[in-house]
């Protein structure tokens, strides 16, 4: 008997908003034809809070607390993306202390995102241990930035023109002691989960994003790193001071959850010498130049893009020389990203999508904002 | 010294004295099935205890540390939490298969119980199919899961019980084989008997001469009770608990309870079959009573169990069915092949 | 092809064995967690948490004159001043000083904007509470949880400059990170127009 005989039915699943493993609230409808995967819609959404509209009601300063909770997660990089655009757009040249200890931040933010990924992608996998470990290296850098700045996860850390806080005197050996047994903290993910013959099973051929898919959707970061391009914008376009460190931009080979996941590992690493690079280097100065809260920019617009840990984002703003902007557009990676998932994940199994889903690392502030 | 075989013959034969022999037989069974129930519910319990501690120190944090001295009452505290909790009966449920699902799944695991040789002298009933019988028992399991997802009415639940169903079935044929090759060597399907053939010392267990007889049987075994990296049909992420998503209260105490039963009873069959059972490695010890070997040996397995659970990912569920026929099988194949021919060999 | 088939399974249980060897030493190590709340993390001293209103620690009046700086930095408009002029000294005083904490976003920008150290953000964080209207905090209580915090004041701009000045004079100014909050970075001062 012919299988079309037999008249299976797809059936439709619904991986809705509250889901331990959407990494927020998304949801994913799935038509499935047994445990394969026949199509899936997303429905975003959920998280929505117009951020872009009260933009236009906000100063230019007023809008910087409001960038940290695009993507809670790095959110130094986030307030980074902002005021390197209104800079830009400005002209205003920021004091080089600020410029390095806003590199430092953002790396260290960087290690932190990759963290929770690593721990929510092991978790989601079955593998509940790499979690907790992760967090525990992740509470150091949360310490470290409580101490600067006093908040551990939407610092409000950057202003135009600089940052709002010097470094405290504690800062520089606890940064130092991180930084020393960070290394053999990765090692020991590694050993857990790289050549771990079942984490093997679960991410290797699975979910392969080839380049041309990968361009035609604007995937960006990590994601499209791990299909074969070294693309980052920290060594394309060079945004604040990255121009002056040393580090190496890793790249994988066939676009598969594995390769996405060995991306991000050693991303880790190459922030880790970036921060290291930026410690040593710190000259010294001010923190920031003085800009007036009713300061009016110049009329005009302007396209900024930096790499965020998830990919590209950039802030496309339009200013009519008053206090408040006319147009604040933002382009998040996560957006971008996500729409790469429905065509990735087509004929895998759920537990396959879920590990795409999870490698794609996703969060979805970033998507709804 | 401290064997509790001296008690119960003791009682049994007091009780001889005053009853006739039909009522001593009905009580002396009730009895040590009462006893043996009791026991394996406070081992539960401390097993629970256990689980959380050890996966708490894995993970550099401490677990439970307020109900009692180091959180030793906290599985009891859940315990009464989930009794006092509504019985939720979703509407479109079939409410005969959703009732009986959990009473199957728990009297199943009990029931294993009957043939496990506790020490010397200390098991309910030693058949002399002890062995065969357990394998029986064990399939049990997959009808509550089957019906626990199907009385659910729940897509969800309905996947994760055919999912379990496909993996218990998958994997009783290899752990049937590996446990045929102890047979073969131990020369009887009793427990106690399997127990006394690896009498003298530890270079007498079977482990030595079954090395991969044993790797069969605990990779079968962890997917018969379900544990990581085997547990598809409870995984959290991505079924949302899979069969039991729709229970709640007592009726899923009895499926978590059953799972750790579960995780104690192949344990022990590892060690009775490998490990040479309540025997002490080395005559020397023999002062330590046997049960105290058992539990300690138990124990120890049921550790490695747990520390499995906390170290790895989880397998999807076609890569666990290719797993169980196109490596597990052929290898306990190869096993009874190679033990065949020892004995073939060595014996004759 | 036999010898690979014994190369991955020798690989696979060597790599199994090593995640198994990560997690047997971690056993053996202390627990990083508190216990809450017996044992507590102490807050560093610029912990962002909740709000509140300095006073001068010899006369016991708040600092703050009624500017409206902190109201206008908010960026989400939870701070509501009321000010009357004192007849007596002729300043401006605050009538009533509301602050939303349901709304408030601890972003620090009122901190900032405050020329004269009448508001700061402290290390507090426990101030749950069951009805909604008791997280709406006004000057009386927002006085009273700040009484034991510590503060420096904060000089006027004009008066800090002269002092940086007269400093950097005698001495170089080193690239060292800085420690106090005196030689914080200034706030950013004139005037804020926000629409309510």
């Amino acid at each position: 008997m012919a299988i079309e005989q037999l008249k299976t039915e797809e059936f439709m699943v619904n991986m809705g908003p509250q889901h331990p493993s959407t990494h927020g609230v998304c949801k994913l409808v799935i038509t499935m034809d047994g445990e394969q995967i026949k199509s899936i819609q997303p429905h975003v959404g959920f998280l929505h809070r117009s951020i872009e509209k009260i933009a236009e009601n906000r100063t230019y300063a007023q809008f910087v607390p409001y960038t940290d909770r695009i993507d809670y997660c790095a959110s130094m990089n986030a307030n980074h993306a902002y005021v390197t655009a209104v800079e830009k757009m400005a002209g205003i040249q920021v004091p080089e202390r600020a410029e390095y200890l806003r590199v430092m931040m953002a790396e260290l933010n960087r290690i932190a995102s990759h963290l929770v990924w690593i721990a929510t992608f092991a978790i989601d996998l079955g593998a509940v241990t790499p979690f907790l470990y992760a967090f525990r290296e992740r509470e150091l850098i949360l310490d470290l930035f409580e101490m600067t700045c006093g908040q551990r996860l939407t610092y409000n850390y950057m202003c135009i023109g600089g940052v709002n806080w010097d470094i405290p005197q504690g800062f520089e050996p606890k940064l130092r002691e991180f930084l020393k047994i960070f290394p053999q903290k990765v090692n020991e993910y590694e050993y857990l989960l790289t050549n771990n013959p079942i984490f093997l099973y679960r991410t290797k051929g699975i979910g392969v994003l080839d380049m041309d898919t990968a361009f035609a959707y604007s995937v960006s970061g990590p994601s499209i790193r791990g299909s074969g391009l070294k693309w980052d914008i920290r060594k394309a376009e060079p945004y604040s001071i990255y121009n002056k460190f040393d580090f190496d931009v890793p790249v994988g080979h066939t676009g598969d959850v594995w390769d996405r996941y060995k991306v991000r590992l050693n991303e880790m690493r190459e922030s880790t010498k970036i921060v290291q690079q930026a410690i040593e280097g710190l000259p010294g100065g001010d923190t920031k130049v003085k800009v007036p809260m009713t300061w009016k920019p110049p009329e005009g617009e302007v396209f900024s893009r930096i790499e965020a840990p998830r990919g590209e984002m950039a802030y496309h703003i339009i200013s009519d020389g008053t206090p408040k902007p006319y147009r604040i557009k933002i382009r998040t990676a996560s957006y971008c990203n996500l729409q790469v998932l429905p065509v990735i994940a087509v004929n895998h199994l759920i537990a396959d999508l879920v590990a795409i889903f999870g490698s794609l690392d996703v969060i979805l502030p970033e998507v709804d904002r | 010294m401290l064997e509790l075989n001296v008690i119960f013959e003791a009682v049994h034969r007091w009780l001889e004295g005053i009853l006739p022999q039909g009522l001593v037989t009905l009580i002396s069974a009730l009895g040590t099935g009462g006893i043996v129930l009791a026991f394996l519910s406070i081992l539960a319990l401390f097993l629970v205890w256990w689980e959380r501690k050890v996966s708490a120190h894995m993970q550099q944090r401490l677990g439970p540390m307020r109900t009692g001295w180091h959180g030793v009452l906290q599985t009891i505290a859940d315990g009464v939490k989930l009794v006092q909790k509504e019985d939720l009966i979703p509407a479109t449920a079939d409410r005969p298969v959703y009732f009986w699902a959990p009473v199957i799944c728990f009297v199943a695991a009990f029931m294993a119980y009957l043939v496990i040789p506790f020490g010397r002298g200390l098991i309910v009933q030693d058949l002399n199919i002890g062995i065969l019988y357990i394998i029986a028992i064990t399939t049990f399991t997959v009808v509550s899961l089957l019906m626990a997802g199907w009385g659910s009415n729940n897509k969800w639940a309905l996947l994760g019980g055919m999912r379990s169903a496909a993996q218990i079935v998958s994997y009783e044929v290899p752990l049937t084989l590996s446990i045929l090759g102890a047979v073969m060597l131990a020369e009887t399907l009793s427990m106690v008997g399997i127990v006394q053939s690896q009498a003298g010392g530890f270079w007498n267990w079977l482990i030595f001469r079954q090395p991969i007889g044993f790797i069969v049987y605990y990779i079968a075994a962890t997917a018969e009770a379900n544990r990581t990296p085997f547990d598809i049909p409870e995984a959290e992420q991505e079924l949302v608990a899979g069969f039991n998503v729709e229970y709640s209260g007592m009726k899923f105490a009895m499926f978590f309870l059953a799972e750790f039963v579960n995780m104690f009873t192949i344990s022990a069959i590892a060690v009775t079959l490998y490990f040479g059972g309540w025997n002490a490695p080395h005559p020397i010890f023999n002062f330590v009573p046997s049960w105290i070997w058992f539990m300690g040996k138990s124990l120890v397995s049921v550790f490695i169990l747990m520390w499995f659970r906390w170290t790895y990912p989880r397998i999807r569920v076609d890569q666990l069915m290719g797993f169980a026929w196109k490596f597990l099988l052929p290898l306990a194949f190869l096993n009874i092949i190679l033990t065949g021919l020892g004995v073939l060999i060595f014996r004759n | 092809m036999a010898g690979n088939i014994i190369k991955e399974i020798t690989d696979g249980i060597y790599n199994l064995i090593l995640g198994l060897a990560v997690t047997f030493k971690h056993l053996f190590k202390h627990a990083i967690t508190l216990q809450y709340p017996t044992e507590r993390w102490e807050m560093p001293e610029r912990s962002r948490g909740t709000i509140v209103l300095l006073s001068d620690p010899e006369t016991g009046r708040l600092n703050c004159t009624a500017c409206l700086l902190c109201s206008k930095a908010c960026p989400v408009a939870a701070i509501s001043i009321e000010r009357i002029k004192n007849p007596d000294t002729k300043k401006f005083e605050p009538q009533s000083f509301n602050i939303d904490t349901t709304i408030c976003c601890y972003c620090g920008l009122c901190e900032q904007a405050c020329n004269f150290t009448a508001i700061k953000l402290t290390g507090k964080y426990e101030f749950s509470a069951s009805d909604k209207s008791k997280l709406l905090y006004d000057m009386g209580f927002l006085q009273e949880i700040g009484r034991d915090v510590k503060y420096e004041k904060r000089e006027k701009t004009a008066a800090k400059k002269k002092a940086v000045a007269k400093a950097e004079t005698g001495e170089d100014v080193g690239g060292a990170p800085v420690a106090d909050a005196k030689a914080e970075s200034s706030p950013g001062s004139g005037e804020a127009k926000k629409e309510d």
